[in-house]
């Protein structure tokens, strides 16, 4: 922290705390509001006056504060010639707008809470002008697209006001945010986010890579502050707001933030091709567009707007030369055209306020009825004309004598000419300004009867008229070392710039000449050319502005629309195919060892199986609408999986796929009886075929990966469980062991799951039954596809006699589960299906009388009785379901094996069991309800019942149907 | 398996008995009856969990022979997720109460889902990380279809299931090659296998595919498109509860797989993770920009954020984590605020998500209005509010790992999402006169938001020290 450093935060500062005040103050009355308003200012200018010697004499005051470090971010301020030059700027003309709008606020107008965002405003652009950080200058950057847009709206009840605040807001903010890219690359360049410490690394950052995005990115940010074409479309519209509020920012200071960090950034970005055709060219154009819109403007303030968006080009023009002069002229042009440009904005303000309307083509003649106003507005436009004498003279010509020696893409004449066609249309609605408002004949149709404003309103642009006066006769004596020391910082080296009245016969003295008198004569063929304006059509900047608005609504719309319309399929369809290109994108990138395994000669049988797997596939894609027929398809798929564990040697794994097989079929039948039999038809082949070619290259994709894995060689898991099965599970079945031991945590889960579903499936069951879903199924018909012959006499009396071998079969697969094919889980199934068969055979009802045993008690005793084998083993210092096992000698058998695990087993099998036969009646109770019979007998036509008592019992059930 | 080990999982095993406790007690006792008092309870649990995790934790402990880590990373994403958790539950009572949706299951299944999610961030194997997936998923496919009379609310749910369950089976099968190749479903040993030199396609797959899972929790595009359904259709404190902690727990889980067990092979996800972000970053900006629904926009506006802070993890680096955990907790606030105001929007008692409703509000609620449009500006990036520290930071890590094009894309992608923020402003200040919102809001979601609101303003002092942890987390995962 240099000396004096100490005062930089606080100046920074002041503002943001003085904000707090006018709120408070403003119970006490319009004038110690405003009073309080302007304390934090003088006190803020008065550090300044302070800190000005030193500066003077060269001096940068620095001051820093640490922040967020991480970020790079830090409280770092610093003074040097520019920043004192805008310093004094924004406070200077902070303070006389805050006594105008004393006196131009409405009484209706809260002011308190004008003066808070005027405050915060002011502070916000000071720190952009002292901050040494760019990501410091960065947040005040953004907090004055803030305040303003809080100021611009300040007057919520117009239209235009609305419109205008959104504009801005949405074209500064949006700069704002580019920039902010801009300054983090700039930062990375140099290694640091120090403006002081960037502005050293001028090499590095121009031979960088980056620095055309950095240069676009930032130029992003300048350009939409500063209103440069095709951006300054929202400076006119912000004009809606009071004038006090034009005249502070859209005049003196926020616009000029661009020029200012153009001018910040000069020695780093200037200097390159690049820069120049950018930033001079957009100035340049900037500059004869905004002047030929004034000229043709009504309204006093829009008129004042797009000169001031045209002077703003000049700036930005001068900066974009590159060259030091150009750059000091520039310097010296921003003071110029804050001194006329505030007046003028203020005149406008009061003639506004006094004869309460700003259209020129409903004034005129003012000058006998407000002289006061008059003769400043007067001082303020020679001088926007570039009339000698007047201090915008001066830096005009400067700018002149600059663009007549530059050359532009080899054409040396192309800047000077189109420059000269700026200043002269500059001159023509300057003069305009004057001759049209206040020359003329005195009118008697003004909307309010005008008259010079009190004192305390003219005072400040008065002050200024002054100094545009003053600077203009006497430039050395006023603002040259201003200018020099500024223009020092600007360019990083020693300025000697002399300015003057007379420079003698120049290039830039016969442009200045041409400029005054085309802009006379123009002025005087105002009339005819002003209609030819009104006719020709010109691109409305916020028919455009809402136009795109309205675009990007209806295109995003669109987007959204395509991608998000509710439909599942088509998100499906998105992520599938998301994920095929991200697979294949992974398998273009990784690279992939040569193939070390060769194919295999394929088998007759296996070929078959192939073929009948593809052809069972392709048959459920073509007849999935016939949900039975798919059905039966997917049960041949099954099947063929089920041959190819056989086939390669897992008779585990078949005995388990096929016993699974089986069960999920057969419940699926059944509950497909209470289903629609098709599939309705919704897409159209359009949407088929997208499908097809997704679904095609997911399951090749997926069928290539596999090939490419399996020609290569990989280490599997299975030596390690072939080894350890017997051993630590004591089980030669390497599945089963898996199964009940080494995953017993997995089966545990698993049969957990299992008896869920199975309560759950029952509950949702007792729900749908309770609710509309009843009502609908007791309203079927099935009488029309019920058979005369249900319960056939064969099947009955094949399932009976199929019970018990299936019993005994399950019983051994069960027991032998641990050293050979089987287990708990395919015995549970095996047990399951013989039990199927008879409720099919007999009905649910029947069998149902004859089962003692409950469902949900036996899910619920299988997992028990797992658990509780898991538990043992705590008590056997183990960790949970280890498994145990000894060998047991019966003298009358062979010496048998005991495991832990077959009690285990015992678990697994019951849960199994009881979630099938929970499913199964979980759906005859919807056969209930869609009027099933319940059939008394075991089979429809018992031979060993007498004929009688059959009739009887047909009768029986024919009323019940009926 | 010691007493140790369960020391180190203490938070998850209370929080876990406690549901199912509470459940239990639901069910035999009042039902529904007892809902506000579980819902008071459960964000009261979550909080003295989340005090308990910063107080007690300490340097990094593994339980169960590193199935479970236990982290400075861990603990800020556990302590992110419980609190903010908590705000939802306490800012949801007033709302669900007044629609007779105040279910004891909303409560209990929101805790279940954070033991969930406490699972995720702390998982150091594939299958623990499954599991905490899972958990997490499955309680929140069943709140997403809290509203079962609504066919809106049931179909977002269904949706999000079907996908959800499509992405956890790709999330397996990425699982299972990765296992399959690497030996092992432990990241301490995947990434000894996954080395840039000598890296097996069965890895890539894996890898890829784990991303895919992992993409569609966080909603990255292009495994957004359960968002804005979900979130239009659900009720609006249960999207409150999807903008928040799901998607810290899902980010958090996305850095600590990447890092944990691939961290080795940085580039080889670098660009997926770059790549997911920048699809997100301009679907989530340019989608938005057309919406009317605030949910909806709040939808495609957290797809946006998601790319922000997945641009923090594509960097590679402990700064890009470090940056990525800095925008959640600062996107998580601003959440929490905005829908604390979304849950207070009503016009004669019923539901409003039309944003044009909010025209005017700034003239009857200027206090409100105010907090609103910090809290949108704040969501925009625009600085100096606290959600442009968050957007700087990972814009910083992005261009730091030499990924300024990704920075720059991400600065085009803010410039396009101010858009719609600023409508919303927009609409409260300047917008046309219309028939006005109820002004009535239940004193917490007030003060959430007021709270959020203040945090956004007062957070630029220094982010209220939270970079120090997030350095801390983010050093515990990247050396």
């Amino acid at each position: 922290m240099t000396e004096g450093g100490g005062f930089l935060p606080i100046i920074a500062m002041l503002p943001f705390l003085g904000a707090l005040l006018p709120g408070l103050m403003i119970r006490a009355g319009r004038n110690v509001c405003a009073v309080t308003t302007a304390m934090p200012t003088i006190l803020a200018l008065v550090m300044l006056a302070i800190l000005a010697p030193s500066v003077f004499s060269g001096e940068v005051i620095e001051a820093e504060i640490a922040w967020l470090p991480a970020l790079g971010l830090k409280a770092s301020f610093f003074l040097d010639g520019l920043g004192l030059l805008f310093a004094g700027m924004i406070l200077g003309v902070g303070l006389l707008i805050t006594l105008y709008a004393r006196f131009y606020l409405a009484g209706e107008d809260p002011m308190g809470v004008f003066y808070t965002y005027l405050l915060l405003f002011q502070g916000a652009m000071l720190g952009i002008v002292i901050s040494d950080n760019i990501l410091l200058l960065l947040i005040f950057w953004e907090l004055t697209s803030l305040s303003s847009f809080l100021l611009i709206g300040y007057w919520k009840h117009l239209p235009e006001g609305r419109q205008g605040a959104r504009m801005a807001l949405a074209v500064t903010g949006g700069g704002g945010l580019a920039m902010i890219g801009g300054m983090l690359i700039l930062g990375n360049i140099a290694g640091s986010y120090e403006l002081t410490e960037i502005l050293a690394e001028t090499e590095a950052i121009q031979a960088s890579d980056w620095y055309l995005p950095a240069l676009i990115l930032i130029l992003l940010g300048t350009f939409t502050k500063s209103a440069q074409f095709p951006f300054h479309f929202w400076l006119p519209h912000a004009m809606a707001a009071p004038t006090p509020v034009s005249a502070y920012l859209h005049s003196a200071t926020m616009v000029k933030a661009g020029v200012f960090l153009m001018a910040r950034l000069w020695p780093v970005l200037a200097g390159t091709d690049a820069w120049f055709y950018i930033v001079a060219t957009t100035g340049l154009v900037t500059m004869v567009i905004g002047a030929l819109i004034a000229l043709f403007k009504d309204d006093l303030k829009a008129l004042l707007a797009f000169s001031t968006v045209s002077h703003l080009g000049l700036l930005t023009m001068l900066l974009g030369f590159g060259t030091p002069v150009a750059a000091g002229v520039a310097v010296f042009h921003i003071i110029n055209h804050l001194t006329f440009k505030a007046s003028l904005f203020m005149c406008a303000g009061i003639v506004d306020h006094e004869a309460h309307t700003r259209d020129i083509k409903r004034l005129g003649g003012l000058a006998s009825l407000m002289p006061v106003t008059f003769a400043i507005s007067t001082v303020a436009a020679l001088s926007m004309a570039g009339i000698p004498l007047f201090n915008g003279f001066l830096s005009k010509e400067l700018m002149l004598e600059e663009a007549a020696h530059t050359t532009w893409a080899g054409n040396p004449q192309i800047v000077g000419i189109v420059a000269t066609i700026g200043a002269l249309l500059s001159v023509a609605y300057s003069f305009r300004f004057v001759a049209h408002v206040f020359l003329g004949p005195v009118r008697d149709d003004y909307p309010h009867k005008p008259h010079d404003p009190p004192f305390g309103m003219y005072a400040a642009p008065a002050l200024l008229a002054v100094l545009v006066v003053l600077i203009g006769v006497f430039p050395a004596a006023t603002v040259e070392p201003l200018v020099n020391l500024t223009a020092g910082a600007v360019t990083g080296q020693e300025m000697h710039m002399h300015l003057k009245l007379w420079h003698g016969v120049t290039p830039a003295l016969f442009m200045s000449v041409i400029a005054v008198v085309g802009g006379a004569i123009l002025l005087g063929l105002h009339r005819p050319l002003d209609r030819l304006w009104i006719a020709m059509p010109r691109p409305e900047a916020k028919v455009i502005f809402d136009w795109i608005v309205r675009q990007a609504a209806t295109v995003s719309g669109r987007i959204a629309e395509g991608t998000h319309n509710g439909a599942i399929s088509r998100y499906l369809a998105i992520f599938t195919a998301a994920t095929v290109v991200l697979g294949y994108l992974a398998w273009a990138g990784g690279g992939m060892a040569p193939a070390t395994r060769e194919m295999l000669p394929i088998p007759p049988v296996v070929g078959v199986g192939w073929v009948m797997l593809l052809g069972a596939t392709l048959a459920v894609v073509v007849m999935h609408r016939n949900r039975f027929r798919a059905l039966v398809l997917i049960g041949i798929i099954g099947l063929m999986i089920s041959a190819g564990f056989v086939y390669m040697s897992a008779p585990d794994l078949a005995l388990t796929q096929i016993s699974v097989e089986t069960v999920t079929i057969i419940l699926l039948l059944l509950a497909l009886h209470f289903m629609p039999k098709e599939t309705p038809r919704e897409s159209g082949p359009a949407l088929r075929l997208r499908d097809a070619v997704i679904a095609l290259g997911a399951g090749g994709g997926v069928a290539m990966l596999t090939y490419a894995f399996l020609r290569r060689d990989f280490s599997t898991i299975s030596d390690f469980h072939l080894e350890n099965s017997y051993s630590g599970g004591g089980g030669t079945n390497v599945v089963n062991v898996i199964l009940v031991d080494f995953r017993g945590y997995d089966t545990f889960g698993e049969i957990i799951v299992l008896g869920i579903a199975g309560l759950t499936i029952y509950a949702l069951m007792e729900a749908l039954l309770a609710g509309p879903a009843s009502r609908r199924l007791r309203n079927w018909d099935f009488s029309r596809d019920r058979s005369r012959d249900r319960h056939p006499l064969m099947m009955v009396v094949a399932t009976r006699v199929m019970m018990p071998i299936a019993a005994v079969v399950g019983l051994y697969i069960f027991l032998r589960g641990h050293n050979q094919p089987g287990g708990g889980f395919v015995a549970g199934l095996v047990i399951s299906i013989a039990l199927l068969m008879q409720y099919m055979a007999s009905g649910f009802a029947w069998t149902q009388g004859r089962q003692r045993i409950e469902y949900h008690s036996m899910i619920g005793s299988g997992v028990v009785i797992a658990g509780l084998t898991g538990v043992g083993a705590w008590f056997a210092g183990q960790p949970f379901l280890t498994s145990a096992f000894g060998y047991v000698h019966l003298p009358p058998i062979e010496e048998f094996e005991l495991a832990t695990a077959a009690l285990f087993d015992l678990g697994v099998f019951l849960a199994v069991l009881g979630a099938v036969m929970l499913t199964l009646y979980s759906l005859s109770r919807i056969a209930r309800y869609a009027g099933e019979t319940v059939n008394i007998g075991p089979m429809d036509y018992d031979p060993s019942q007498p004929p009688e008592e059959m009739a009887r019992e047909e009768a029986e059930r024919r009323e019940e149907e009926g | 398996m010691t007493s140790a080990d369960f020391n180190i999982l203490l938070p998850e095993i209370v929080l876990a008995v406690f549901a199912m406790a509470a459940l239990m007690f639901a069910v035999y006792t009042g039902k529904d009856r007892t809902a506000p008092a579980i819902l008071w309870a459960t964000a009261a649990i979550f909080l003295v969990l989340a005090l308990f995790i910063g107080i007690n934790g300490d340097g990094a402990q593994a339980a169960f022979g590193g199935l479970f880590v236990d982290d400075a990373f861990s603990r800020f994403a556990k302590i992110l997720i419980l609190v903010s958790a908590a705000a939802v539950l306490v800012m949801s009572h007033d709302y669900m109460a007044k629609r007779d949706l105040l279910r004891f299951e909303y409560p209990l299944l929101v805790a279940l889902a954070a033991v969930g999610m406490m699972v995720m961030v702390s998982a150091g194997d594939l299958l623990v990380l499954y599991m905490g997936l899972e958990l997490q998923s499955l309680s929140l496919y069943v709140v997403a279809s809290l509203r079962r009379d609504s066919a809106k609310s049931t179909e977002a749910g269904l949706k999000y299931f079907v996908l959800g369950a499509l992405s956890s089976g790709l999330l397996l099968y990425g699982a299972s090659l990765t296992y399959g190749y690497a030996g092992t479903t432990e990241f301490a040993g995947i990434i000894g296998a996954a080395t840039a030199e000598d890296l097996p396609l069965g890895l890539l797959f894996g890898l890829v595919f784990l991303v895919s899972g992992l993409a569609f929790k966080v909603s990255a595009v292009p495994f957004h498109m359960w968002t804005p359904d979900v979130y239009e259709g659900a009720p609006t404190p249960i999207t409150a509860f999807f903008a928040t902690a799901p998607k810290v727990a899902a980010m958090a889980l996305f850095a600590r797989l990447v890092h944990d067990a691939f961290g080795g092979i940085t580039a080889e996800w670098g660009q997926i993770v770059a790549f997911l972000s920048v699809a997100s970053m301009f679907l989530g900006a340019v989608a938005a920009i057309g919406q009317r629904d605030i949910k909806r926009l709040m939808a495609y506006s957290s797809i946006n954020h998601m790319g922000f802070a997945l641009m923090g993890l594509a960097a590679g680096t402990a700064f890009g984590v470090q940056a990525m955990l800095v925008y959640m907790a600062i996107y998580v606030t601003m959440n929490v605020g905005t829908f604390a105001f979304i849950l207070s929007m009503s016009r004669d008692g019923r539901v409003v998500t039309d944003i044009r409703a909010l025209n005017q509000y700034s003239k009857r609620e200027p206090l409100k209005a105010l907090a609103v449009l910090v809290l949108m500006f704040s969501l925009a990036g625009v600085p100096p509010l606290v959600g442009f520290f968050g957007k700087f930071y990972v814009l910083r890590a992005a261009v730091d790992a030499d990924m300024a094009w990704l920075a720059v894309a991400g600065v085009i992608a803010s410039v396009i999402a101010l858009f719609y923020y600023l409508r919303i402003v927009y609409y409260m200040y300047f917008g046309e006169e219309t028939e006005a919102l109820d002004s009535g809001m239940a004193p917490t979601q007030w003060a959430l938001l007021m709270v959020a609101a203040a945090v956004m303003v007062l957070g630029v002092v220094n982010l209220f020290g939270i970079e120090g942890p997030a350095a801390a987390a983010a050093s515990a995962l990247v050396d």
